[in-house]
């Protein structure tokens, strides 16, 4: 399968010191690939340097083979990169339709534009009831959900999703799920970044687990559901010995 | 207080509260997107006088030309405060402050060493006669202020609320990360907040021009007062800036009015602590637009 997203041997510093450490990441068509790990391991940085929010100081970042790193985040969203970032971020003194235009940003208005509009809020029934409402008002399970329609609405190739599942109720973690596989399903190419990887193992096709910027380990999902070290450090299995 | 005196002041206080809110608009539009705060911002106030005065006044082109013309030119003089002071300094508010403060005085000395310091240009008044309302008197060319001030605000509120770019600049003040995440490109977002402060102050400073003495300092005191009006409506809240600007101008007039000009500013700035004390955030208490 040829790689629609890949990282090569991308490191990434504040300053001096490095959050990420040559990883080498690849992201197939269709696929979603789940980065987990404890906390501060890297993955948010590497979601923020995908989407051009930070800048590698190192390797190389590729979108179909073109390199994207260096860019500004407004070309590379153009590019065809969303972002649902960590801590949803939908803007909160704007309402829910107008959250979603922001999403729609760069394109034109036509036929193609409303049917996607109407596309999110069947997704998101929820959204439609709260159209005009303030997007700062809302539960923090409907703003993930606006995050998630904000990144739709941009027609993306890959969608970046950072801890979509983060402060929510297990009923709501179960909706968000559901909406996740469902786009999976529809052929969409997602990254997604948890903390909560037993979530993650259970909806990706691929794999890695960062452990302080490197990757540690690699491989797909139902491999490493299956791992003793995986089971013991991130899903909380412990096997008698 | 007699009818015609309060019918007077009631309209004064509207006039003031006009002029007000344009100077400060822009600077809380300004200071949503790019948290800066811009000590020229007074300057432009006083470069759209010297617009009327010299297009109006020296080269006789009608008042209303002047007035709209000066729009533009003052929204330029913004677009390159941004381009050449705002973004090189972005990282860095102390520069920022630094830089508009001087920028402040490179203005007025500009002022002075091209039209003189001495002696306050006198705009003569295109609108001298006086509307009667009840047993009041009031001059025409402080009327038109009012309606003036009411299209500019009004179209700026269609701009930010209704138009696809002016909703990216509210974007852009409430999170310009995820701003440019969605497409948005923050340089021109903070440019257009820039013309926009500048057409605004540009415009009540050209309104002004043929009521006040014009001199390369007449942007001072209406800054400070722009400023007490965005710390009292929220610093980056249109809206709130707005209602601030509504009751500055009824308290500055009426007191003076009743004591005098001193009394008033002084009464002014107590309202704004006590607002503070009360609403430690301003009316409008939140720091996005």
């Amino acid at each position: 399968m040829a790689l629609l997203l890949e990282l090569d041997n991308v490191s990434v510093h504040y300053q001096k010191i490095a959050a990420v450490r040559g990883i080498t990441i690849g992201v197939g068509e269709g696929e979603i690939v789940t980065l987990i790990g404890a906390n501060g391991a890297g993955k948010t940085t590497t979601l923020r340097a995908i989407s051009g929010l930070e800048r590698p100081s190192a390797g190389e970042i590729r979108l179909r083979g073109q390199r994207i790193n260096g860019m500004a985040p407004e070309r590379i969203a153009e590019l065809g990169i969303a972002h649902v970032p960590e801590g949803r971020r939908v803007f909160p003194y704007m309402t829910v339709r107008e959250n979603l235009e922001m999403g729609a940003f760069l394109r034109k208005s036509g036929t193609e534009l409303r049917n996607d509009y109407e596309d999110v809020f069947t997704r998101f029934p929820r959204l439609k009831e709260r159209e005009k409402q303030l997007a700062g008002t809302l539960s923090g399970g409907e703003q993930q959900m606006l995050a998630m329609g904000r990144a739709l609405m941009s027609k993306p190739k890959v969608i970046l999703m950072d801890e979509p599942s983060l402060g929510l109720s297990p009923i709501m973690c179960r909706e968000i799920a559901r909406i996740i596989r469902r786009l999976h399903e529809e052929g969409r190419t997602i990254v997604l970044v948890e903390q909560n990887a037993r979530l993650a193992l259970a909806l990706a096709q691929k794999a890695y687990v960062m452990e302080t910027g490197r990757i540690a380990l690699e491989g797909p999902a139902a491999e490493l559901r299956e791992n003793d070290e995986v089971q013991r450090t991130y899903l909380g299995i412990t096997t008698a010995s | 207080m007699d009818s015609a005196t309060l019918i007077q002041t009631l309209l004064n206080s509207v006039v003031a509260s006009s002029i007000y809110a344009l100077v400060a608009v822009g600077l809380a539009l300004a200071f949503g997107v790019m948290k800066m705060a811009n000590f020229a911002h007074g300057e432009f106030f006083m470069v759209g006088a010297y617009c009327v005065y010299v297009l109006y006044g020296l080269l006789g082109l009608p008042f209303p030309l002047a007035v709209v013309l000066a729009v533009p030119i003052v929204a330029l003089l913004g677009l390159l405060t941004e381009r050449f002071i705002f973004r090189p300094t972005r990282r860095n508010v102390l520069a920022g402050f630094m830089a508009t403060a001087g920028l402040a005085f490179v203005l007025q000395v500009a002022a002075g060493r091209i039209w003189g310091v001495g002696i306050a240009k006198g705009v003569p008044t295109p609108y001298a006669g006086t509307a009667e309302i009840g047993d009041a008197n009031l001059g025409w060319q402080r009327l038109i202020i009012i309606p003036c001030a009411f299209a500019m605000l009004l179209a700026l509120r269609y701009f930010l609320y209704r138009t696809k770019f002016g909703k990216a600049l509210r974007a852009c003040a409430q999170d310009p990360e995820i701003a440019a995440l969605q497409g948005i490109r923050i340089n021109r977002m903070t440019a257009l907040a820039m013309a926009l402060a500048g057409a605004s102050a540009g415009l009540a400073g050209a309104l002004m021009a043929p009521i006040l003495p014009v001199t390369p300092y007449i942007g001072h005191g209406v800054v400070l007062i722009a400023f007490i009006v965005v710390i009292v409506g929220g610093m980056a809240s249109i809206e709130g800036a707005i209602i601030a600007a509504v009751l500055l101008g009824f308290i500055h007039t009426f007191v003076t009015t009743l004591a005098d000009n001193l009394i008033a500013t002084m009464v002014g700035v107590v309202f704004m602590a006590v607002t503070l004390i009360l609403r430690p955030k301003g009316i409008m208490g939140r720091e996005r637009a």
